[in-house]
């Protein structure tokens, strides 16, 4: 669960990141953030896993209050979130097994939950033959796929996604997002900022559009803009 | 925390310590050098008041008389000296005692002593005391006894050497805190390449969840690796060096004579000392160097 009360967060130089939003995402939910860039997409997302904190009002994601949360908690909240970045950040001196048992071991999971649920993850994302591959031996796509089984694997009840398929092309795209919907089917919250049109049109789901700051339109089943 | 953890954290720093080994081989010299410029204070320190307390435990107060003191005041004196508390042992010395000391001085140069007989001299109690930190007192006190002359008793020569003493241990200090910044901003920032080097890691295990310990941790093995291999290498050096100081000061003073006077502390009565304040020297400048370089990539 998020959930969003008049939040406001302005930056130190005077950039409006993010004007008076309240919204509420349910557990389950999977919702797309749309807008043009700067619009404040990522804010909304940096909000979420509090790498900023939000000027005015109140945050909440899971059972944490993000706008007076201490610095100390921070590690606990980010472990009950999975997220996902456009560039993938993956370690490259790391296979693609313990980039994804990297994620488990700091948080300090046992060695043979590691040895389960490395296995699941990258079988959900369709990497278990290439377990013992370098990240700079595989697509694009793929390396996002990756990301993704790292986002998963301690499974998070949220998952945020800030441009996903922004370095992929259309097709790779598709699978990604195909995923995330999976993962989504399998009870994870998604919340997902994108610039991907054909995509959000044809998935109908819950989209939120932002323009410098505000969320101007929030629609359940929603297509990329109102125009058509 | 848990073992798998610490362990995970001890092999990361010393991979890291192997992986930047140009960089570590610099900080551990850096360490190196400071700590034996801290030796030679330290050193310098300990020989000055070692020498000072044995001067100090041989230091005697001697209680001169008045040479017409009656019979029950010197007994009087002599008791209040044996009671003492403060009191080791204690010499009695009669007036003829002193004049056979006379004479047996100036054995060639007789003349000197014509025309005086022990009348002239005074009797006299050299006494020892235990602890030498209550030798004003003692002097004083005694000194205000009916038929007591004098009191003579070094103190003004021995607070002159105190204050030098005094004065080295503040400035030893002084200097000692300067190396210790200037290592510790030296260590901090050869440890910053190995976390500049892997602030993508940093900031995944931010974005997971990792807590700022966690990071933390094998930087600051690390820098406790670098500082101790430092202190370790120096304490070596300081060792050798010391020795051969050592066999070198005591040969001198023994040709000139003055080898009760002067003498070094032998290392083997301070080497553990000194081991153990090089190595934690060593490893705390390690560990903070560490840490203030990781400071600023921790928040994200």
């Amino acid at each position: 669960m998020i959930e969003f009360r008049n939040v406001t967060k302005l930056y130190p130089n005077g950039c409006i990141g993010l004007q008076n939003a309240t919204f509420k995402i349910e557990k389950g939910e999977f919702v797309f953030i749309v807008g043009p860039s700067g619009s404040g997409k990522s804010t909304l997302l940096k909000l979420m896993l509090r790498e900023e904190v939000p000027t005015e009002g109140e945050v909440y994601v899971n059972e944490f209050s993000i706008h007076d949360m201490p610095r100390r908690e921070v590690p606990y909240l980010r472990r009950g979130l999975g997220i996902v970045f456009q560039d993938f950040r993956l370690l490259p001196n790391k296979t693609v097994y313990e980039n994804v048992a990297f994620a488990m071991q700091i948080v300090e999971a046992q060695p043979k939950d590691i040895r389960r649920q490395v296995p699941v993850a990258l079988a959900l994302v369709g990497l278990s033959k290439k377990a013992k591959v370098y990240p700079n031996q595989l697509s694009g796509g793929e390396q996002q796929r990756v990301a993704l089984a790292r986002a998963i694997v301690n499974n998070p009840s949220v998952l945020l996604a800030d441009e996903p398929t922004g370095n992929l092309d259309p097709e790779t795209s598709w699978e990604i997002m195909n995923l995330l919907d999976e993962i989504n089917q399998r009870g994870t919250t998604v919340v997902v900022a994108t610039h991907e049109k054909s995509i959000v049109d044809q998935m109908k789901k819950r989209v939120f559009n932002i323009e410098r700051g505000i969320i101007v339109r929030d629609v359940q089943e929603g297509n990329y803009s109102n125009e058509d | 925390m848990k073992i798998r953890t610490m362990k995970y954290m001890v092999k990361e720093g010393f991979i890291n310590t192997q992986r930047n080994l140009l960089m570590s081989l610099a900080s551990v010299s850096m360490v190196i050098a400071s700590l034996l410029i801290f030796g030679l204070f330290l050193m310098l320190i300990i020989n000055f008041s070692y020498n000072l307390n044995r001067l100090k435990a041989q230091m005697e107060i001697v209680v001169f008389l008045e040479p017409d003191v009656t019979q029950l005041e010197a007994d009087s004196i002599e008791l209040k000296i044996k009671n003492d508390e403060r009191v080791l042992a204690y010499v009695k010395k009669t007036k003829e005692q002193a004049y056979a000391e006379l004479l047996q001085i100036y054995l060639e140069d007789a003349e000197i002593l014509e025309g005086l007989s022990p009348d002239f001299l005074s009797p006299s109690f050299t006494v020892h005391l235990k602890n030498v930190d209550d030798s004003a007192a003692f002097t004083e006190e005694i000194s205000k006894l009916q038929g007591v002359e004098d009191v003579s008793y070094p103190y003004e020569s021995l607070k002159k050497l105190s204050t030098v003493l005094n004065w080295i241990n503040a400035g030893s200090m002084v200097v000692l805190t300067l190396l210790l910044v200037i290592s510790v901003s030296i260590i901090a920032n050869t440890i910053k390449l190995t976390v500049y080097a892997r602030r993508r890691e940093i900031e995944i295990m931010k974005y997971v969840g990792a807590s700022d310990w966690f990071i933390r941790w094998p930087f600051i093995i690390e820098g406790a690796i670098i500082g101790f291999a430092g202190a370790l290498t120096s304490f070596i050096l300081t060792s050798y060096l010391y020795n051969s100081l050592e066999s070198y000061v005591n040969s001198h003073t023994l040709e000139y004579g003055i080898s009760d006077l002067i003498k070094l502390v032998p290392l083997g009565n301070v080497s553990g000392q000194i081991f153990i304040i090089y190595a934690i020297i060593g490893m705390v400048m390690g560990s903070v160097g560490s840490v203030i370089s990781v400071r600023k990539h921790l928040n994200v």
